[in-house]
């Protein structure tokens, strides 16, 4: 039923840009982050709150009208991730375009948060996918999610895409996790 | 073409053609009598558990004919945190910090249902000003669930604005609780015998300045909402629940009430202070999607009064402390209790049994959104896909109530 | 309805009325929020008012309190004998997995632990959301005055005794004014502004 298409990466042309041209591409990627919101628990609420007109963090060049993940730059997870969730939350983050970047909202995506000892829930996304920025609290306030986004901008600001993607970088996600089924078997029709 | 379907549908299900991918030429094309343009192949469609249309994670898995919807079944356990079995090893404090997070939503309805069950269980008799504090935040806390959902369940069927105002609503709202127990959404203010600490001095004017204001803002969404011809299009008379398919699902909430179900624990079965209050119990007799809505508009302002009726007593009542001393290592005595209460979106239960111990031998936990969003496996079948996502938003659930 | 559109019509009127008022939106990072005082951002720890008891680290829900210490034995002084004392070694709280409850901050005797409203510390390494007492006792300094409470409410028997005890201490100490200092800490929840 899929259709392998070729990723979308970094081309090489990127690794040979000179410092101005660099400058100008961080620039530009760090004021259009079109967010994508993995929301999964309460931080999904702090998350859509922090949209709103209260906080509203299109001010600072978040959009949240990504219409799905292969639109978007920057994944929030939000909430805790259970084992039967992970797998989703893998494919999703891998149909992203490259340079992505994910930022992990609240205790339960940092760490498994309050539910870290359960026999359910995967102990921090950052097990299944590389983590950016954590956010922390439970769930953190609005302008918390606002400060993680600066902070996340500063991190785009410094940063050198060659870097973050050569192939013998250490970033990338941790290959298997032993309690997780599959990914592919997810959206598999039957879907069990 | 809208007389037919329902036959074929008929002879679809007779064939038994509810697997997925199944090709429907023969049972229903040979009874219209006109195969081509009939023919249809039953598709299996996945929604969820990440889709833009719902919100948190609940899947569905859809059968469609055409665009006729012929089996749905709601897949759970996406959200599953085995929060029951993490309660048994925790005392009862940290039990209502875990407590909370099951409905994020209604955080101070799902404390309460814990210490009303562990108070009941050591005979303990709570401060009346406790009582009504309690009483208060709990109805601050039911504007805030409903509002959450006035603004979503328009997002869903398209309109996007409701939801700006509902959040300004919340945020009103959300900054008088969070100076009161100092969480914006998890309150963690309950605590076995009343509730964790003093009101802030003034809290009590502001509290009821933001409950003011709400309520004089109110009609900006019933404005923007309530008689928009395209929401009222796509809600009225679709996904009409019958009393007997809540009464044989134990659906509860504002969604039974919609359907002409009169049951409001805080009027039948009266706890904490709504004994003495008059609660009144808003009830729709439709039972569609519109009829949800409105229920839930209706119970914002009721909520509202009654929070206002809670302050006025809270502020006449003679001084007195708003919790009891307990002991270091507080032990529920043997035998078992169950505790229900009108949480925002139903009934929410705690079946407690202790066996003397500092922590529960068992805390059962009966959420409301899990028998409410069984039902979808009935009403959604034979309405179209596209007012699958307008069913499923009225349904009002909380992901983490469906699966715990 | 009135005439066809006239629900449209309406929700756009309220979108007009909305659209001459002011915006609700606060400008973050350039202005700060104003937090009420017991919002919960962030544990402070007073190490010089840690005795090591442990009960913060046993109490809390999900175990993310880190405390390690040894003892100590004070030499005897003359004519008394020798004490032995615990020394807080390290106190860490891993805030990637605190859930932000309370508990810790409730049960502590001797008010070593604060909420304060603080929330700027978004980290890029998982590593560094565990803060050590260091950074811990750098969050003091933010610690608000907690609010007075409602008058309608009991006083607690502690915060009088507190009280009393406190302006016994001022009466004698009236001489030197560092005395007050240990006592600005809120000792009963509520003790510095019972009297406003």
């Amino acid at each position: 039923m899929t259709v392998d298409l070729p990723h979308p990466t970094v081309g090489p042309l990127q690794r040979m840009a000179p410092e101005p041209m660099r400058l100008i591409l961080n620039w530009g990627r760090r004021y259009s982050l079109w967010v994508f919101n993995f929301g999964l628990a309460c931080c999904a609420i702090e998350f859509i709150a922090s949209s709103m007109s209260r906080h509203d963090f299109i001010r600072l060049g978040v959009i949240p009208f990504a219409p799905g993940p292969r639109q978007a730059d920057l994944m929030v997870v939000s909430g805790t991730v259970t084992d039967k969730m992970a797998p989703a939350v893998k494919r999703l983050y891998e149909q992203m375009p490259e340079p992505k970047y994910v930022i992990s909202f609240g205790a339960c995506s940092n760490s498994g948060g309050p539910y870290w000892d359960s026999y359910c829930v995967t102990k921090g996304v950052d097990q299944i996918v590389p983590v950016d920025v954590y956010v922390p609290g439970c769930p953190p306030r609005p302008e918390a999610l606002l400060q993680g986004i600066l902070r996340l901008q500063q991190k785009i600001a410094a940063e050198s895409l060659a870097d973050r993607y050569t192939p013998h970088a250490p970033v990338g996600p941790i290959e298997t996790v032993p309690v997780l089924s599959t990914p592919t078997d997810l959206l598999r029709p039957d879907g069990r | 073409m809208a007389s037919v379907l329902p036959r074929i549908l008929h002879a679809g299900r007779l064939a038994g053609v509810t697997t997925q991918r199944t090709v429907g030429v023969g049972a229903g094309a040979d009874l219209v009598g006109s195969a081509e343009g009939l023919a249809t192949q039953d598709m299996v469609l996945n929604i969820g558990p990440q889709h833009p249309s719902t919100h948190g994670v609940l899947r569905l898995r859809i059968t469609l004919d055409g665009e006729r919807i012929i089996d749905a079944e709601p897949v759970v356990g996406y959200m599953h945190r085995g929060a029951e079995k993490l309660f048994e090893v925790r005392d009862y404090r940290q039990i209502i910090v875990l407590a909370n997070r099951h409905d994020w939503l209604s955080a101070f309805a799902n404390e309460l249902g814990v210490v009303l069950a562990a108070e009941r269980m050591l005979g303990m008799e709570v401060p009346v000003r406790a009582v009504w504090a309690r009483t208060l935040l709990a109805e601050m806390n039911r504007v805030l669930n409903h509002l959450m959902f006035l603004g979503s369940y328009p997002l869903e069927v398209g309109a996007i604005t409701p939801v700006f105002y509902a959040f300004r609503e919340r945020e009103t709202i959300q900054a008088v609780m969070e100076e009161v127990s100092g969480g914006r959404m998890h309150y963690m203010f309950n605590r076995v015998g009343g509730l964790k600490e003093e009101l802030p001095a003034g809290w009590t004017g502001r509290a009821r300045t933001a409950i003011h204001d709400v309520r004089r803002r109110l009609p900006d969404i019933e404005n923007l909402i309530m008689g928009n011809e395209i929401f009222r299009a796509r809600t009225k008379g679709v996904g009409v629940l019958s009393q007997e398919l809540v009464h044989a699902y134990g659906v509860s909430g504002p969604i039974a009430r919609a359907s002409g179900v009169d049951l409001d624990l805080r009027r039948d079965e009266p706890y904490l202070a709504y004994g003495e209050l008059d609660v009144p119990v808003v009830t729709r007799a439709d039972g569609d999607c519109l009829a949800r809505f409105q229920c839930l508009m209706s119970q914002v302002k009721v909520s509202l009064d009654l929070a206002d009726q809670c302050l006025d007593r809270l502020t006449t009542l003679p001084p007195g402390p708003i919790n009891t001393r307990l002991p270091k290592v507080l032990k529920v005595p043997e035998g078992s209790t169950y505790a229900w209460t009108e949480n925002p979106l139903g009934l929410n239960g705690y079946y407690l049994v202790s066996r003397g111990e500092k922590t529960p031998w068992r805390l059962k936990l009966r959420s409301a959104s899990f028998n409410n969003i069984q039902v979808l496996s009935e009403l959604l079948p034979g309405t179209l896909v596209a007012d699958m996502v307008a069913i499923l938003g009225s349904m009002f659930f909380v992901v983490g109530d469906i699966d715990k | 309805m009135a005439f066809p559109g006239s629900g449209l019509a309406k929700g756009l009127a309220v979108t007009l009325r909305t659209m001459t008022r002011r915006s609700v939106t606060a400008q973050y990072p350039d202005v700060k929020p104003e937090l009420p005082p017991r919002s919960r951002g962030v544990i402070a720890l007073m190490e010089e008012n840690c005795t090591v008891c442990m009960l913060c680290a046993r109490e809390c829900p999900d175990w993310c309190i880190y405390i390690d210490s040894h003892k100590e034995t004070i030499p005897a002084p003359p004519g008394g004998r020798e004490r032995a004392r615990n020394v807080l070694d390290r106190f860490a709280i891993d805030f990637s997995l605190c859930m932000y409850c309370g508990i810790c901050i409730e049960v502590c005797p001797f008010d070593a632990l604060f909420w304060t409203p603080e929330f700027e510390y978004a980290e890029l390494d998982i590593r560094d959301m565990t803060h050590e007492k260091g950074r811990l006792g750098e969050w003091m300094a933010t610690v608000p005055a907690p609010p007075a409470d409602d008058p309608h409410g009991a006083r607690a028997k502690e915060v009088d005794a507190a009280r009393k005890s406190a302006d016994r201490a001022e009466a004698t100490d009236a001489a030197s004014p560092d005395a007050a200092k240990p006592d600005a800490a809120p000792s009963g929840g509520d003790e510095p502004a019972v009297d406003t």
